[in-house]
């Protein structure tokens, strides 16, 4: 399978193993979902395919409410799920990272409405801890 | 010199850190019922918990890869929704009874009874998640359960007859009384306290909250390796405790106040109040791991931001979620069930729930994809898989 927009070196990337179910971040590093499927360029259903046709491609990555119908069969909704189009795709390695910021994009308006309507409003909830990510560290107790 | 002090922290914190309310009620149970003689289970556990613990943690400060994001992502959906069904609830109900532990003990010392305690708990830890840096909420939980040292200290006052504590070692069932199957429940609940969960979704996340890379991994392996099985040391020093004082008179362990009799009466009122501050500060420690690990393992699988170091606006859901399990936690105690059961149960469902836990660990470990030069050796895959 290839990806529509790789800019890459050309690689091959099992759909199932690399894409599917990996963690998607934004350009920040921030978590934004996992991939519950993937949209392919259309196929036209019920013809027959021409021999020189060019094979189909990835055209984004969906999130969403799948996760019920992965495991009990079924599609959800169309209008349901999450689109991130492949374009904004920067790197496929052990996490997909993204090309864009999260406020960008539509994914994660549950977190926005918990966040606006929960833990924002609880005193303290927008402040930002000082922490020294990345110093040596000193952790055991379980 | 700073570095020496970062390492004696970092034993000292997995020291005091290693034994919750598991490990408490479950070692006086045992040793009050078969004295030493399921010491193994404990040595057992111990190194099993000391495998996983620094694989968790190397996975993690190599890849940036907590646990439930590799669970789903190796197991796919299905069997990761059942990982995760499984987890979620036997980490909620350890939270529970770390949550009860923490009244009870309280309520030793204040004579006020646990289930006015219960809310008070809950809403600390909460604020401590809310507000305390997790480096500092790790060091002081860990430094303060060092206290629990005072059941080793118990033991030694209390005299007891070192030879014929050896000879319980060795044998295999010590009271007649009881059946072979106890035993063996017993040896399933030992390896089932020691090797909880939620220490291994706790400690991959704890790695990437607080940014651990491939140069931290010695330190984490020398605090693992050293620390936990000190605290396993203050497990038997419990289980012989029991054994000393409990079992000869046959008094059965039902509540905290029985496990610290043995102390009370070695040490008076002095190492008593020691060992109340540890066991507050080990299983409040725990009630904070387990919060956490219950807003871990889900924000993970589903791809949330999540994590201690980011503003909790912008972990949101990662958030609401270690509100509502506390507040669960809170309605379950206050249904008036006994804490002390509880923790029995939690520790026996830990113990057979554990292959789901460690396996994607394990596998994700051995992966070069995601370790580099980073992989297990062949050693440490032999003992995860035996022990797994």
């Amino acid at each position: 399978m290839t990806a529509a927009s790789d800019n890459q070196s050309p690689r091959w990337l099992d759909a199932q193993l690399h894409l599917l179910d990996r963690q998607v971040l934004d350009v920040h590093g921030v978590p934004i979902a996992v991939v519950d499927d993937l949209e392919l360029s259309e196929i036209p259903a019920g013809q027959e395919i021409p021999r020189d046709t060019s094979p189909p491609v990835i055209t984004a990555l969906l999130s969403g409410p799948a996760l019920a119908t992965r495991i009990f069969g079924g599609r959800p909704p169309e209008s349901r799920m999450i689109r991130t189009p492949w374009i904004t795709v920067r790197e496929v390695g052990v996490v997909i990272k993204l090309s864009v910021g999260r406020d960008t994009q539509d994914l994660s308006w549950t977190e926005r409405w918990v966040r606006d309507h929960v833990i924002g409003r609880i005193p303290g909830g927008r402040h930002t801890p000082k922490v020294e990510h990345a110093q040596s560290n000193d952790r055991g107790g379980s | 010199m700073k570095r020496i002090f970062g390492l004696a922290l970092g034993i000292l914190t997995a020291i005091g850190g290693f034994v919750d309310i598991g490990d408490l009620v479950t070692n006086a149970v045992v040793g009050s019922r078969f004295g030493l003689s399921l010491a193994w289970a404990v040595v057992v556990g111990v190194i099993g918990i000391c495998v996983f613990a620094q694989m968790s943690g190397r996975v993690a400060a190599v890849s940036g890869r907590a646990t439930f994001e590799l669970i789903r992502e190796r197991l796919g959906p299905r069997l990761a929704v059942m990982n995760l069904g499984a987890s979620f609830l036997i980490n909620l109900m350890t939270l529970t009874a770390e949550i009860g532990g923490v009244a009870l003990a309280l309520q030793l010392v204040s004579s006020v009874n646990y289930l006015l305690w219960v809310p008070f708990a809950a809403i600390a830890v909460w604020l401590v998640i809310w507000r305390v840096k997790f480096k500092i909420m790790e060091n002081v939980a860990g430094l303060v359960g060092l206290c629990l040292i005072g059941f080793a200290v118990g033991l030694f006052l209390l005299g007891p007859d070192w030879g014929q504590l050896g000879r319980q070692v060795l044998q295999e069932v010590s009271t007649s009384t009881e059946k072979a199957s106890t035993y063996w429940f017993y040896a399933v609940a030992l390896f089932g306290a020691a090797m909880t969960p939620y220490e291994v979704f706790f400690f991959s996340s704890g790695a990437v909250e607080e940014g651990w890379t491939t140069e931290d991994l010695a330190e984490s392996r020398a605090n693992v390796l050293v620390g936990f099985p000190l605290g396993g040391l203050l497990s038997l020093a419990i289980a012989g405790c029991a054994a000393v004082v409990l079992l000869p008179q046959l008094i059965g362990v039902t509540a905290l106040s029985q496990v610290m009799l043995p102390v009370a009466m070695a040490g008076g009122k002095l190492l008593l109040a020691l060992i109340i501050l540890g066991i507050v500060a080990a299983t409040a420690g725990a009630a904070l791991e387990t919060t956490l690990s219950a807003g871990y393992t889900i924000a993970q699988f589903l791809g949330w931001p999540w994590g201690k170091f980011r503003p909790p606006a912008q972990a949101a859901r990662f958030h609401l979620l270690m509100i509502i399990c506390l507040v669960v936690g809170i309605g379950t105690l206050m249904t008036g069930v006994d804490p002390i059961q509880v923790t029995e149960f939690s520790v026996v469902f830990s113990a057979v729930a554990l292959p789901l836990t460690y396996l994607p660990i394990l596998i994700v470990a051995n992966d070069p994809e995601y370790m580099g030069e980073h992989v297990n050796g062949q050693v440490l895959m032999v003992w995860g898989l035996s022990i797994w």
